[in-house]
């Protein structure tokens, strides 16, 4: 039914989504937290930075990570040396890649879903006797959950699709970083591609759509786990 | 009992309020709206810090400018019951209930959540999510959930406000119930002057950030100098009173208070029930000699103590009762037809049937209104 | 129905007429609007510095400007399949310009052998060292270790085609394929190896000349690997009136003279 070579691009697209997907979550909350609640000077400087993936070129993007996160740049050589890793022509970069670019995404449905929290809800927990951490772990965190989740899914389905940060960053290689989107392009530039090229289209679109509904099939359940009707 | 004076400056609005809360009863903060009541108790609980002052509670210090003390919040063992209940909407009933009282340390619970709910009528609620609960019914919790939470004082900011009228008849009697069996100070912020003639033990008067007057119920009813800041039109003595016996022959029930008797319809209530009774200045006629053959029931003897200022058509006198007071509201024009004036022995003829004001008095006994 | 003259009528008009003068603009500005009168060369990527510099020369000669479009001859073929306004095509190899003249892309007329070039493989200049490039004798994966070859897609892109037949003629194609970087252009794979993410790369001589970060440590057989040529022609719906003359002026002498400096070699002259 699929070639090797469509397993191989989907099942890469997958791993590399889920990876960019996890480990930036984390980050996207804090990020999101800052925005949300801190104020500071240089706040509205981060909030651009935060969104520059969203702005930018991807190709651009692509080789900022090329100049800092190569093996000869600043801190790819760091990572090199000291740990060994190479992010470059891996999975793990075209993961890294695809994380920086669903970033903001992620960022703004978290923060979106963080300011929606009633206010007063927290004030309520200071008076019962929650300390900070206390709050956020039992009333901030669970209240956010439906943000973080669709968050998470929105970057998911953008790590799914991204592609000038990735083949400007890793590169294009087979059973690396050669995600469905590298693949139809591929396709495309090669001679009498134009079947395989369709048929990839038409398993990144299924993939996409799944995604989709997955989420708001999740999301629905938060929803009224966490009480809202 | 807490003791609080400060001061706040936010803007325009200037904050200075100093009063006294005792350990038992409802201390009502009453004043309009802007008034400074909020400010009050978020400064009691510490969601907000005055400019300068002190908040004791029990002897221990929470807030104190001088010494640069602030006690966080978290710290503090206030329980705040808020406007709009603020329940946790993702949690249940019962974890609602229970989340202050899991922060507390064991060997400091006192307050267990089986009396609690029963003295609020939540048992039925508990394993519901909030938004399927009533406005009553999440009031009820939200008491509740301020209870277990073993605080020192209980802060209410008009819990009422968000109701409408036959939820807060559903919950004013659990209030009073926490009133009579509470030990500890219940402040009560409300704009609305039924709820603090009825709740009230102490009433502190605010306007403008100010406390303009402090005392009993029954003791700023009859001021003069308020303007009917205590029920407008409506303004009238309130007088705690004790029912002595009941006469079903005539139907009717006598009720002593500190200074005279009232004979008032027929009551179901138990001798010995204290029951707190507002009569309105403008039910009280004024006559210079006991008239005869009359039907109203009440005819008080007194002595004219104060006149009110003569502003329009009518003006309010106040009468001393020997141990009470009463307000009477008459025309200037029958002032001075009477030759009224502090000093003159009076009658206050007060109708029977004008008693379709009454409140269980503190540590009473509920009647329909 | 009265005809108001008041104020907030005014204001629509001012409005609705600024958005039509804001969209006239655009129109006219708009690259369309302007296609018919530039020449578009779309090139091979090999040919970037060489063909600006004859631009240059064509402009100061006849004060006429052309467009230039540089990518890997596969994308470019593709994008004037897909009917990319172009008027000129020089691709790095026969294939790809046979592609285009079997879909009737091309004016066959047109079409002339332009220049060659030379394969060689290059490291980073800091780390280079010359190693033998014979059949039989090509310790090509010793030298890698774990490092990667950088060249262009073997599939698609001309380098990389030329690469993959070397590499193959030479009996280490199937040690290396999994180690490749298949860039997308063979500019992309010489900045890899330039800025020392792989260790070695499979390029034009032409490419090397142009890169002070690499070394070319090895020349690959010209038996080992297709002659290497880069055909041009015009395309079938050029419009521009400029095209011919520039085609004309890039296969003149003056404008060999420049490739020659770059590296590039006299092409063959086309068979059958």
């Amino acid at each position: 039914m699929l070639t090797p070579l469509e397993i191989e691009a989907v099942s890469l697209s997958l791993w590399v989504a889920s990876w960019s997907t996890l480990t930036v979550l984390p980050l996207a909350i804090v990020a999101a937290l800052i925005l949300a609640r801190a104020e500071f000077w240089g706040k509205s400087l981060f909030d651009g930075i935060i969104h520059l993936p969203l702005v930018l070129p991807p190709v651009v993007i692509g080789y900022l990570l090329l100049i800092t996160l190569g093996t000869r740049g600043v801190i790819g050589s760091w990572l090199l040396e000291t740990f060994g890793i190479r992010l470059i022509f891996t999975s793990a970069g075209a993961s890294v890649a695809a994380g920086v670019m669903s970033f903001p995404l992620m960022v703004r449905a978290i923060r979106l879903a963080i300011e929606a929290i009633d206010g007063g809800l927290e004030a309520a927990a200071r008076t019962l006797g929650a300390g900070p951490i206390d709050r956020f772990l039992t009333i901030t965190l669970p209240l956010t959950l439906p943000g973080i989740l669709s968050g998470a899914v929105m970057a998911f389905a953008a790590s799914l699709g991204e592609f000038g940060a990735t083949i400007t960053f890793v590169s294009n290689i087979p059973g690396e970083t050669r995600t469905l989107p590298l693949a139809i392009y591929t396709a495309t530039q090669t001679p009498d591609g134009d079947l395989e090229a369709a048929r990839l289209v038409a398993l990144s679109f299924t993939l996409s759509l799944s995604a989709l509904i997955l989420s708001e099939w999740l999301g629905r359940r938060v929803r009224r786990m966490m009480g809202r009707p | 009992m807490l003791d609080i004076a400060i001061k706040r400056r936010q803007g325009s609005f200037d904050l200075d309020i100093a009063f006294q809360a005792p350990s038992q009863g409802v201390t009502a903060l009453f004043g309009p709206s802007g008034s400074g009541k909020s400010s009050v108790i978020n400064a009691i609980a510490g969601l907000s810090r005055p400019d300068a002052g002190h908040i004791l509670l029990d002897g221990a210090v929470l807030f104190d400018s001088a010494r640069r003390v602030d006690v966080p919040v978290e710290k503090r063992r206030v329980g705040y019951v808020f406007q709009d209940s603020r329940l946790f909407p993702h949690m249940s009933v019962l974890d609602n209930l229970l989340y202050g009282l899991r922060r507390v340390p064991q060997g400091e619970r006192r307050i267990e959540l089986e009396p609690v709910a029963k003295l609020l009528g939540i048992d039925p609620l508990l394993k519901r999510r909030p938004h399927t609960l009533s406005g009553g019914e999440r009031q009820r919790v939200a008491v509740g959930r301020a209870l277990l939470a073993q605080p020192r004082i209980l802060l209410m900011d008009e819990p009422l406000a968000s109701l409408d009228a036959a939820r807060k008849a559903e919950i004013l009697p659990y209030i009073e119930r926490l009133r009579d069996e509470l030990n500890i100070p219940i402040v009560f912020v409300s704009h609305s002057a039924d709820e603090v003639v009825r709740l009230a033990t102490t009433l502190v008067l605010v306007a403008d950030g100010r406390v303009r007057a402090t005392g009993t119920v029954a003791e700023l009813s009859v001021r003069l100098d308020l303007d009917g800041a205590i029920g407008g039109p409506e303004a009238g003595a309130v007088l705690d009173t004790t029912v002595v016996s009941h006469d079903p022959d005539s139907r009717l029930t006598a009720l002593r208070f500190n200074g005279g008797e009232l004979t008032v319809p027929l009551l179901s209530l138990g001798i010995g029930q204290p029951l707190r009774v507002r009569i309105q200045a403008r039910d009280v006629i004024l006559a210079l000699e006991p008239p005869s053959r009359i039907s109203v029931h009440n005819m008080l003897e007194g002595r004219i103590i104060e006149l009110g200022e003569a502003t329009g058509p009518s003006r309010d006198v106040k009468i001393d009762l020997g141990g009470s007071f009463l307000l009477a509201r008459v025309t200037q024009h029958s002032v001075e037809r009477l030759g009224l004036a502090v000093g003159t022995p009076v009658f206050a003829l007060v109708k029977s049937v004008a008693f379709d004001r009454v409140f269980p008095g503190p540590a009473g006994k509920h009647i329909a209104l | 129905m009265r005809v108001s003259k008041g104020l907030p009528n005014r204001r629509l008009f001012g409005k609705v007429t600024l958005a039509a003068a804001a969209l006239g603009l655009l129109i006219g500005i708009s690259p369309q609007a302007r296609a018919s009168d530039h020449t578009l060369v779309m090139a091979a990527a090999s040919m970037k510095d060489s063909l600006e510099e004859v631009a240059k020369l064509y402009e100061r000669d006849t004060g006429r400007k052309v467009a230039l479009s540089f990518a890997a001859s596969s994308a470019l073929a593709k994008q004037i399949e897909q009917q990319a306004p172009a008027d000129i095509f020089i691709s790095a190899d026969l294939d790809w310009m046979d592609y285009l003249a079997k879909r009737d892309l091309i004016k066959p007329e047109s079409r002339s052998n332009l220049v060659g070039n030379k394969l060689v493989l290059i490291a980073p200049k800091a780390i280079a060292s010359p190693i033998t490039v014979e059949k039989g004798n090509f310790p090509l994966l010793q030298r890698l270790g774990n490092s990667r070859l950088a060249t262009g897609e073997p599939n698609s892109v001309p380098v990389g085609k030329y690469a993959k037949a070397a590499l193959t003629h030479l009996g280490v194609w199937n040690e290396v394929e999994l180690k490749l970087v298949r860039a997308e252009s063979v500019r992309s794979a010489l900045a890899f190896v330039s800025r020392g993410e792989a260790l070695l790369g499979i390029v034009y001589e032409t490419d090397a000349k142009v890169d002070k970060g690499v070394e070319v440590i090895g020349a690959f057989p010209t038996d080992s690997h297709p002659a290497i040529i880069y055909p041009i022609a015009r395309t079938a719906t050029s419009k521009a009136p400029d095209a011919q003359a520039f085609l004309d002026f890039v296969k003149s002498p003056a404008a060999f003279d420049v490739f020659r400096k770059y590296g590039f070699s006299a092409a063959p002259a086309p068979q059958g």
